[in-house]
């Protein structure tokens, strides 16, 4: 389910802990975090099963970093706890990171090394042989298309390189968890779409877990199965984009392409029909907002009946942007009515 | 999971297994490892670094040679001697006229130079450690790995410790060398190393490494990049650098126990400082910074 604000969440940790046990990768409760420039987190609570991919998103300062350090145990929550596969990261960090890679915001690639030096000797950090981290350094030196580029010093390496580097780098010990922090920040199209196919891929290996934090909402629509909505450090909504959206809007919007704009006459038949509840019109026809999608042959039907012709009927489902868009929008209008009681109520409807 | 509780008191842990210690210490090797290759190749680390020591160790010491081999019957020091301690002159003056400048210089006044060298090279590569991964955007990656904070604190020690001594050992060598050679045609003798040298050497300047090096781990936490660590250990160093040459000049006055004793009180200090280091050198305490 979704949320309708941060300290709503309560109620909902309940459902963490009866399933938590079996499938959770990541468990969080209450999770607060400060610093002397203020609250970074406050109290974050949410649930990431196992093969999951999680989104939190968020504009910058939103709290998406911060949940990342926490869940892997390098800052100490100020309040609340979390465990990550079955591990308390504030007790037990050490046995958190060793299962669980992470891609942080700038890639952290020692310029100086080589792009084999650099997973390699990350590997030796993290305790594997020398002869297995070679192994496992030039295997996928070769999956991330990097082999050209094995013995070159990273400083001469483009930015979406040293991003799939660094993503590399990230699965040298075959991680059960993912964070992946803002991994397309700073790449072109392109790069863009090549990391993206890979987060993809990497999600669809082993039942892996990923946290893909983002400002960039397309990637996360493609690739999330759940959205976490954080504001300044709060939790808003969180659970699947459609579940999200159902608590949001009623229906669905289905856009009627007419070839040009619909009549009085037509208008006023399509909003008669059961099921619709509101009717928009657009250059080339019109937005009807349905109860659902068995409502669009019934609104093909009165119009061709009037003998307008009916070019498309497409009830489009609301996506994770438009639903972050709408959330975004109740946040500030929440801030605004707190600021200014007064004021008027912008509805999630003006961000669709 | 780990069965044994980090947050116990290390009484009541169960001792670490040899296996678990020896994959420690290849982890705390390959941290030195990644930061050795690196400041290799950093130009701007190690040009600084080595310049100032083959100036002290190898061109001076050549230098004098040369000029004491150039002077028939030595060079007049008396002036210059006459305005040094007794006790310093005097061993000095009983030296036939063309040994003494190979003496005054490469036997007692570039002794306590040599102590800025592990001092100095400690800070630069501390500063590069500590600071330099802040700078570098690296740090956070590195907080990421499954290594406990006091390994990591015990690796980036390391990668400035053991430069720096080893530097200052291997131009102390090439120091005796040159030293000797050039002036071998004047002295006829071996004439460093003293005992006075070896235990500033050995001794004394190990721990000035620590003492810089401390200094410049407490300095790195507070600044953002390693130019700004260099520039404000500088400050804090300089003084100790100072207070280290006239802390050497009276060594090689004192006696063999004395000057041991010297070292292991600037050993204690910089032990204690370092300590202090590690005690604030926490994941949470750095990644709340970077």
């Amino acid at each position: 389910m979704s949320g309708t604000g941060g300290r709503g969440w309560r109620c909902w940790w309940g459902a963490i802990g009866q399933h938590g046990a079996v499938s959770a990768a990541i468990e969080a409760v209450e999770l607060t975090r400060s610093f002397p420039s203020g609250v970074a987190l406050d109290g974050l609570t949410l649930s990431v099963d196992r093969g999951e991919v999680l989104a939190p998103l968020g504009p910058n300062g939103a709290g998406k970093t911060t949940t990342v350090r926490l869940l892997n145990g390098i800052l100490r929550p100020d309040r609340g706890r979390a465990r990550v596969l079955g591990v308390d990261p504030a007790v037990d960090g050490d046995a958190v990171r060793r299962r669980t890679g992470v891609l942080t915001e700038h890639a952290g690639l020692d310029e100086r090394l080589t792009a084999r030096e650099n997973l390699e000797l990350t590997a030796r950090m993290r305790g594997i042989d020398w002869a297995a981290a070679a192994r496992r350094s030039t295997e996928l030196l070769e999956r991330f298309g990097m082999a050209d580029r094995a013995d070159v010093a990273v400083q001469g390496t483009s930015t979406g390189q040293r991003k799939r580097l660094a993503l590399a780098r990230a699965l040298l010990h075959d991680p059960d968890v993912l964070f992946l922090d803002e991994p397309t920040s700073g790449l072109d199209p392109a790069a863009t779409r090549d990391v993206i196919e890979l987060i993809g891929s990497l999600a669809a290996e082993h039942g892996r877990t990923v946290v893909l934090c983002t400002h960039f909402l397309g990637e996360a629509g493609r690739l999330a199965d759940r959205m976490a909505v954080l504001h300044r450090g709060v939790l808003h909504a969180f659970g699947r984009p459609e579940d999200i959206a159902a608590e949001l809007w009623d229906g669905l919007d289905a856009r009627l392409d007419v070839g040009g704009p619909l009549g009085d006459d037509a208008a006023r038949a399509l909003r008669e029909v059961p099921g619709v509840s509101g009717l928009a019109p657009l250059p080339e026809g019109a937005m009807v907002r349905v109860a659902d999608r068995e409502v669009l042959p019934r609104l093909v039907r009165v119009l061709v009946a009037r003998g307008v012709p009916v070019y498309g009927a497409d009830a489009r489902p609301p996506s994770l942007e438009d639903v972050y868009f709408a959330v975004e929008a109740r946040i500030a209008a929440q801030e605004t009515a707190v600021a200014s009681p007064t004021a008027p109520r912008a509805a999630p409807e003006a961000a669709r | 999971m780990t069965t044994a509780d980090p947050a116990a008191p290390a009484a009541a842990r169960p001792p670490e297994p040899a296996r678990v210690r020896r994959a420690r210490w290849a982890v705390i090797r390959a941290i030195v490892a990644k930061d050795l290759i690196a400041v290799r190749r950093a130009k701007a680390v190690v040009i600084p670094m080595l310049a100032v020591p083959v100036l002290l160790m190898v061109v001076l010491p050549f230098g004098v040679g040369l000029a004491a081999r150039g002077q028939d019957g030595g060079t007049d020091l008396r002036r210059i001697l006459d305005s040094m301690p007794g006790d310093l002159a005097e061993p000095i003056l009983s030296l036939p006229q063309h040994e003494q400048l190979v003496v005054l210089v490469n036997g007692y006044l570039l002794a306590p130079l040599f102590l800025i060298v592990p001092l100095m090279v400690s800070a630069v590569l501390a500063a590069d450690a500590f600071a330099g991964e802040k700078e570098r955007k690296t740090l956070e990656s590195l907080l990421h790995l499954p290594i406990p904070d006091r390994d990591l604190f015990v690796a980036k020690l390391l990668t400035a410790f053991l430069p720096a001594v080893a530097v200052s050992w291997i131009g102390f060598a090439a120091f005796c060398l040159v030293a000797n050679g050039v002036a071998w045609p004047v002295m006829h003798r071996v004439f460093v190393p003293t005992q006075l040298w070896l235990v500033m050497i050995f001794w004394l300047g190990p721990a000035v490494a620590m003492l810089g090096l401390a200094v410049m781990v407490r300095v790195s936490a507070r600044t953002r990049t390693a130019q700004e660590a260099n520039q404000l250990g500088g400050a804090v160093i300089l003084p100790l650098i100072f207070l280290s040459v006239g802390q050497a000049s009276g060594i090689l006055l004192v006696t063999l126990p004395v000057a041991l004793a010297i070292g292991a009180a600037v050993w204690a200090l910089a032990l204690v400082l370092v300590r202090g280091g590690m005690k604030r050198f926490t994941r949470d305490r750095l990644a709340a910074r970077v």
